[in-house]
């Protein structure tokens, strides 16, 4: 009798009638090279392996991928050579919906691109209508609207501090930063009547005008948003593992960035001023006192505090909003039905991730002519192909989050 | 500031502008041959008079008889938004140059400029379909593309009707409904 080799029960025989195994076999094999010959140089040479190298699937279910991307990565060990993002798993085509709805409509399009920060979605399309149609937008409303998208803002930031943590590895931060969140969305539900995709915005104004259970749900909020926050932030910013892994991680200098085309946190991060809401000041922001935290170093580690700062700043602003609030009506009188004389109209907001934009073409029927969406998420997400390589699996996967991508939005 | 700024583009240009300066609200808009695209950009990011640094945006723009790329550039020096319209480019043949060579940032968005109206961008290493499938054939963004056709010619078919430019099938039947119950 001989003994059992050594991992047998590894290879155990399954009974072809199990059921189970049918599943396997129509599931399939998930092959990362593709079933048909390259289109480009570019997928030519990524596709081919040189000596020692694999190919890694992650994704599309994969939940550091921040939603449904699909990253096809060229390993040398664990080192990454090289990767090809594949995108379109979350492609639902608002550009072409917005052109076949009318100009009220669209609004509700634009919600659904960043599930995390709707309100800033809606606001570059919103105010290019606005310019289209030469509106003047009360000032309450332009203080709403302020006060409504800086809440959304904190909220944003909030779930990245957790989001950042988690692709580390960090499974407290996320717990902490969702009762932020909840708060937060809490109270825009009740100004907004939605949790998440608001629909809050009109043109010419806001839906609605702020109410009591908002302002008093707000007004408790305010008197322990410092303490509260500033505990979450102990958590990340005295931890050692986090701050010595995320120092020096993925360093992109300020050429590379304007290169990148890259906005918002992930540009002040690497030493660069430009915030659109000073840069080229939109609604009511020249009022506002507040400042523009910047960071020279360009790692992981200043995109996370540049956002960490913003939530201060975003405080401050929301602060100057209540205490400045104008009254007066929250709409511009205008009609029904909007028809835009024909023209063009570019319109850029600054939000969490960076320069959320709108370009629309006016025919002058009721419905946009053409209705180009420009999201930062999108942008931001191909300096990955520039930051992960030369790094190990595990860190560009921190990499990828410090970017703060939201796949609603890079989809489209 | 605007006025300013139209004059130097004025000078700079004036030859290669296809049609006048337009100026309304916050933005400068120039439109040039497909052809001028890389000379104007490169001075427009160059030279210490324009310094369009950020690229704020880039489209494709189907008017319904030419296809344009629309790139929409932010100075650093003067903090103005230029809108440059590569205009006139042909439906059949779309081609224009890549700006990967400045902004290697714009490599996605012109790709998805190709996947959605068939621009071919000169001088992109990658371009190939971004969002659809790569067995799919039509451009959606187009204004002859029409759903129920375009869409099923592609394996992937299965897309419901969005565009009501036709008379549903069920409009004759809903009707006679109406009318027999009032």
């Amino acid at each position: 009798m001989t003994a059992a080799p050594p991992h047998d029960h590894l290879h155990r025989e399954v009974p072809s009638d199990d059921p189970r195994v049918q599943l396997d076999e129509a599931a399939g094999t998930f092959e990362p090279v593709p079933p048909y010959p390259p289109r480009t140089e570019r997928e030519a040479e990524f596709y081919t392996l040189g000596d020692g190298e694999m190919f890694i699937n992650m994704g599309p279910q994969h939940p550091s991928t921040h939603g449904v991307l699909r990253v096809v990565l060229k390993l040398d060990g664990e080192n990454v050579v090289d990767l090809d993002p594949v995108l379109g798993y979350l492609h639902r085509g608002v550009e072409k919906l917005c052109e076949n709805a009318d100009y009220h409509h669209t609004i509700a399009y634009l919600d659904p691109l960043e599930y995390i920060s709707s309100l800033f979605c809606e606001w570059p399309g919103v105010l290019a209508f606005e310019k289209l149609l030469d509106v003047e937008v009360p000032r309450r409303a332009e203080y709403i609207r302020v006060l409504a998208t800086e809440l959304n803002r904190i909220l944003s930031h909030s779930l990245f501090m957790g989001w950042m943590a988690l692709d580390l590895g960090g499974l407290t931060p996320i717990l902490w930063s969702f009762i932020e969140r909840d708060e937060i969305a809490e109270m825009l539900a009740s100004l907004t009547g939605q949790r998440l995709l608001f629909n809050y915005l009109r043109i010419g104004g806001v839906n609605g005008d702020l109410n009591h259970d908002f302002m008093s749900r707000l007004g408790d909020w305010m008197t322990r948003a410092t303490t509260q926050i500033d505990n979450n932030l102990g958590l990340l910013n005295q931890n050692e593992i986090f701050v010595r892994r995320m120092r020096g991680l993925g360093t992109m200098d300020k050429e590379t960035a304007f290169r990148m085309a890259m906005t918002g946190p992930n540009l002040r991060a690497s030493g660069v001023p430009l915030d659109f809401r000073r840069a080229h000041p939109y609604s009511v922001f020249p009022e506002l006192e507040f400042d523009i935290p910047t960071r020279d170093e360009g790692d992981c580690l200043a995109r996370y505090l540049v956002r960490i700062d913003e939530i201060k700043q975003s405080l401050r602003i929301i602060d100057q909003c209540l205490h400045n609030m104008p009254d007066g009506p929250i709409m511009a009188k205008l009609p029904r039905l909007l028809r835009p004389r024909p023209g063009r109209a570019y319109a850029a907001v600054e939000g969490p991730r960076g320069q959320y934009a709108a370009y629309v073409i006016s025919d002058g029927t009721d419905q946009p002519f053409r209705m180009r969406i420009h999201d930062p998420s999108f942008v931001h997400l191909q300096a990955v192909g520039t930051l992960m390589p030369g790094h190990l699996i595990a860190d560009a996967m921190a990499v990828m989050a410090s970017l703060d991508p939201i796949m609603g939005g890079v989809d489209k | 500031m605007d006025a300013a700024l139209k004059r130097r583009l004025q000078a700079r240009f004036g030859e290669r502008l296809t049609a006048p300066i337009h100026q309304r609200h916050d933005q400068t808009e120039i439109r040039i041959g497909p052809g001028d695209v890389p000379d104007v950009v490169r001075t427009l990011h160059d030279e210490a008079d324009f310094r369009f640094i950020v690229l704020a945006d880039l489209a494709g723009v189907d008017t319904g008889s030419v296809m344009q790329v629309v790139y929409h550039l932010w100075s650093e020096t003067s903090s103005d938004w230029l809108r440059v319209i590569a205009d006139g480019l042909s439906r059949e043949d779309p081609r224009v140059p890549s700006v990967t060579f400045l902004w290697k940032g714009a490599e996605w968005m012109e790709r998805e400029a190709y996947d959605m109206f068939g621009i071919t961008f000169e001088g992109n290493r990658d371009l190939r379909r971004i969002y659809m499938p790569p067995d799919y054939q039509s451009f959606p963004l187009r204004k002859d593309f029409f759903l129920p056709d375009d869409a099923a010619r592609s394996p992937g078919a299965g897309v419901r009707h969005m565009e009501q430019s036709h008379t549903p099938t069920n409009a004759k039947a809903a009707t006679l409904i109406r009318k027999t119950r009032a």
